[in-house]
């Protein structure tokens, strides 16, 4: 027992399971006080996102974006730099890399899409520098610039959608479909055959997959690997101790916003790409800040927030069908998305579990297992 | 006669699996002074954190005048009259001395609002009655570290505490200060307080208490009556050998000049002038003490020499290059190390592991770095040396700076800055909460710097420290120079300590051939 719980990456995971076990349980409670039929509404909720194939692959689809924007918000947050510029990030990442497949005029399919995907990127990268140069060098509160920066990105999307991309006389406010040969192909290669054919013609599980592990596999090298992520996560632990170890801390914190922004921007590049093939309005709905409690859960380790990305897509897919198919109100989804929120950041249930499992173990030698630094620094060994 | 407080066979085991407390049989009498000593990590804070209930024993029991009692949390200690001043404070900075004293125990006055004149009333009586001066309308920001010390006390008494523990106080007192606390203490022991007091200065021991209890490695090693004992029978008892106390210097070696400091002056945020043309040179193979007592520049001129602030007008230059004004990477690239006065600030991220904390000054080179990573084998060796090296009390590397224990904390800073073979090494009261064993370690490691041709500029509120390390030592008082000593020898702690008070001064012409 104790050598598992000395793994850090095992606490963690058990942690989240924990969490979210917990507030499923007091999601039950609820359910059971409001609902008529509570059983076929938690039903609904807990194995609804399982119950069809396409129900599995819209889980998963809105797992991928939020895995790209929790990526996105654990980078600044391991700065504690509280920045929300994830939705405005994302909004502009979805606005260009829609354009550049409706617009530019690239042959090559491959080559299209992969400018569209980096301009995206690029785009998520530039709305991370203003507020980063704010922050930094002009100290104005991150909090408020990102807002302001959000808003800003909202209303540019509507204006080019509305006035630019939208094709003339439509009734609605939405750009052509993307077309089908500049599309994204399924994540299942053509030989896989069957599977081929179910995958792509029933959920829009797209190359997007594998963008988004090499991401969380590149997050997590940056922060843990590299000289940047050092600075980032000294900056993150005692600002003034890297200042004085002679860590240039504002082009470092300049940097945190770009490039988390990389992986807003990302996002935005997956729902225009990926989930919906074309720009709709209101096409993030918030998503961005939705990252904030994935990279919470995933206590700003990129190599846990696909958990934590998967598990609470999961939750919001249940938390859908179950809205759609019974008589419970997506409040109550919100109920125990709260929970689970309080339940992970509350720092204490595990060590409480530790300290159990070491006194049972016998005690004395002095050489214990080792606590995390900084929640899971040094997680992977 | 039963003692006010026997703790019986505690056990203390962290959530790390370091156990702190090794089955501790431990008493204190009413009215006594009681002495706790023992090296970093012994186990000290965490063996008065328990009695203060802020931690909780893996085993073991506790009586209160003969009666088993639990301790919680520290509400219920305070209920029960025991109040603990920690190693490190916890004030709140934006409030004044009056509302700290009163905080969570508020008088109220009309509307449940705070009854300002009131708690600065109490906050005085309660001043005046144990001769602990304090500014009651002061913010605390503005006050020093010798005045909140005393509010922390006063706090405690406010709360009606009949015990008090002090964790190291003196670490961060002048000698004035620790002079006027000893007065303070006694006050306490005489209208029936009893006091425990955790110490590394063995000769505050002999002065100040009336019991001592050594503690080794978790466990209690003896409690004596302090009469009865010397100071190198306590230090043999902590550290399980002989211990020197007297640093032995090799014949001093001046070489060139390396660091000079030209005209250097300082104004702070609110317009204070902090340092006032301040000029001097600290040679190769020399170290050069700054004499004076805490809060008279001494801070400021630090921390404009390593780059954490500009200065506003003058220079300092290493070997002919300019560091004022530059950024501290670049004051580090001049081969500038520093130790900083306060570790908690500057000098460590608590939360980040001690392998971490080592590399912040060189992560960013060959070896630690190799290509676009850092090279997690280099950082692990040289935490795993570093830490043997300084033989900082920790089970590994990995571990963050938080589970160290005072001094330990303090041992990672200096294991950091004396590894980086500095030219010029800025040493801010270097050995602040240190063990005697380990001060004797610091110590001659930092002789063995300048003898090895570093230049050493020694910063220390302990003027034994500043007169038996420095070879030259300048006294400052307001932010200027008072005084300069050619040989640290042979000048007397009674006439450095005029220079100290800005009572003698020599003059420009008289100092300028020896700054
Ligand atoms: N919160 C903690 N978590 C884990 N280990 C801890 C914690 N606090 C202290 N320790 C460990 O317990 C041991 C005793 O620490 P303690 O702070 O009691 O020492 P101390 O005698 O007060 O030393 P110092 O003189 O340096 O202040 C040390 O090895 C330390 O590393
Ligand atoms: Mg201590």
């Amino acid at each position: 027992m104790r050598k598992i719980f000395a793994n850090a990456a095992v606490r963690e995971f058990i942690r989240i399971v924990l969490a979210v076990s917990i507030a499923l349980l007091l999601g039950l409670i609820v359910t059971l006080l409001v609902s008529e039929d509570p059983w076929g509404a938690y039903k609904a909720f807990l194995l609804g996102p399982l119950s069809k194939f396409n129900r599995f692959g819209d889980w998963i689809e809105e797992s991928i974006t939020l895995i790209f924007v929790g990526l996105s918000v654990a980078i600044v947050f391991k700065a504690k730099q509280f920045s929300l510029a994830a939705e405005g990030q994302l909004i502009l990442g979805a606005l260009v890399s829609g354009s550049v497949i409706l617009f530019v005029p690239i042959e090559s399919a491959f080559l299209r899409i992969t400018v569209a995907v980096l301009a995206a990127a690029a785009v998520g990268f530039i709305w991370g520098v203003i507020p980063g140069y704010l922050k930094a060098y002009l100290d104005a509160n991150e909090i408020v610039s990102t807002l302001m920066l959000n808003a800003i990105a909202l209303k540019m999307y509507d204006y080019f959608l509305t006035y630019h991309i939208k094709p003339e006389g439509a009734g609605y406010t939405a750009s052509d479909f993307l077309p089908k040969a500049y599309q994204v192909p399924s994540f299942m290669p053509k030989f896989a055959g069957n599977l081929y054919e179910m995958f792509s013609k029933q959920t829009n599980i797209t190359h997007f997959l594998y963008i988004m592990i090499a991401a969380c596999v590149i997050g997590w090298f940056l922060m843990y690997r590299t000289p940047f992520g050092y600075e980032l996560r000294m900056i993150g632990a005692n600002i003034k101790f890297a200042r004085y170890g002679g860590i240039n801390t504002k082009q470092v914190i300049v940097l945190a916003f770009a490039i988390s922004g990389i992986f807003a921007g990302l996002a935005g590049a997956h729902l225009a790409q990926g989930i919906h093939n074309k720009l709709i309005l209101n096409i993030s709905m918030g998503l961005g800040f939705e990252g904030i409690v994935v990279a919470t859960m995933a206590r700003n380790n990129p190599l846990f927030v696909p958990l934590s990305g998967l598990a609470y897509g999961y939750l919001r897919a249940g938390a859908d069908i179950m809205e759609r198919s019974s008589d419970m109100s997506r409040e109550m989804v919100l109920v125990v998305q709260a929970l689970i929120i309080l339940l992970v950041s509350a720092e204490g249930i595990l060590p409480v579990i530790q300290q159990r499992v070491n006194l049972n173990n016998g005690k004395g030698d002095g050489v214990g297992t080792a606590a995390v630094p900084e929640g899971g620094s040094d997680v992977i060994q | 006669m039963t003692p006010v407080i026997e703790m019986r066979n505690i056990v203390k085991m962290y959530s790390n699996g370091v156990v702190a407390n090794k089955g501790i049989n431990f008493s204190v009498e009413r009215g006594e002074i009681h002495a706790l000593v023992g090296e970093n990590g012994a186990g000290k804070s965490t063996l008065m954190k328990i009695l203060y209930g802020l931690e909780q024993p893996t085993e073991g029991e506790l009586l209160l005048d003969g009666k088993t009692v639990e301790f919680k949390s520290p509400q219920e200690a305070i209920a029960n009259g025991i109040g603990m001043v920690h190693q490190n404070f916890m004030l709140v900075p934006s409030f004044t001395v009056a509302e700290n004293v009163v905080l969570g125990a508020e008088p109220l006055g009309k509307g449940g609002m705070l009854d300002t004149k009131q708690a600065l009333q109490v906050t005085a009586d309660l001043s005046k009655q144990y001769g602990l001066r304090v500014d009651a309308d002061a913010v605390l920001d503005s006050i020093n570290v010798g005045m909140r010390q005393r509010v922390e006390i006063l706090k405690m008494l406010y709360r009606g505490a009949q015990i008090l523990i002090l964790d190291e106080p003196t670490a961060v007192l002048t000698p004035q200060e620790t002079q006027e606390l000893f007065v303070a203490v006694r006050a306490l022991v005489d209208q029936g307080k009893t006091v425990v007091f955790i110490t590394h200065k063995l000769r505050e021991v002999k002065e100040i208490s009336d019991r001592v209890t050594v503690m080794r490695d978790g466990k209690l090693i003896g409690t004596q009556n302090t009469a009865d004992t010397t100071t190198e029978d306590m230090a043999r008892m902590m550290v399980g050998r002989e211990v020197f106390l007297n640093v032995n210097k090799a014949p001093q070696n001046r070489g060139d000049k390396v660091m000079e400091v030209q005209n250097l002056s300082y104004v702070s945020e609110v317009g204070r002038v902090m340092l006032r043309n301040v000029s001097f040179n600290v040679y190769a193979g020399e170290v050069l003490g700054i004499a004076g007592v805490e809060g008279n520049g001494q801070t400021e001129l630090v921390e404009v020499l390593t780059g954490l602030r500009p200065a506003a007008s003058g220079d300092a230059m290493v070997h002919g290059k300019v560091v004022t004004s530059k950024t501290p990477r670049e004051v580090r690239m001049a081969g500038v190390a520093h130790i900083p006065e306060d570790r908690l600030t500057n000098g460590l991220a608590l939360d980040a592991s001690i392998e971490e904390n080592l590399i912040v000054d060189r992560y960013f080179d060959p070896p630690f770095r190799k290509g676009l990573m850092i090279d997690r084998k280099m950082v692990l060796k040289q935490g795993q040396d570093l830490i043997e090296e300084f033989n900082i009390r920790t089970p590994n590397g990995q571990l963050p700076v938080t589970s160290l224990s005072g001094g330990n904390m303090q041992k990672v800073i200096v294991a950091r800055e004396f590894s980086s073979n500095p030219k010029v090494l800025i040493a801010s009261q270097p050995t602040r909460g240190i063990d005697v064993g380990a001060t004797e370690f610091i110590r001659d490691q930092l002789v063995q710097k300048r003898t090895d041709g570093a230049a050493v500029l020694l910063i220390s509120a302990d003027l034994l420290e500043v007169m038996s390390l420095s070879d030259r030592i300048i006294a400052v008082y307001e932010g200027e120079i008072t005084g300069v000593f050619p040989d640290a020898a042979s000048v007397s702690e009674e006439e450095l300590g005029l220079y100290m008070l800005g009572v003698k001064r020599q003059s420009f012409e008289e100092m300028e051939a020896y700054l």
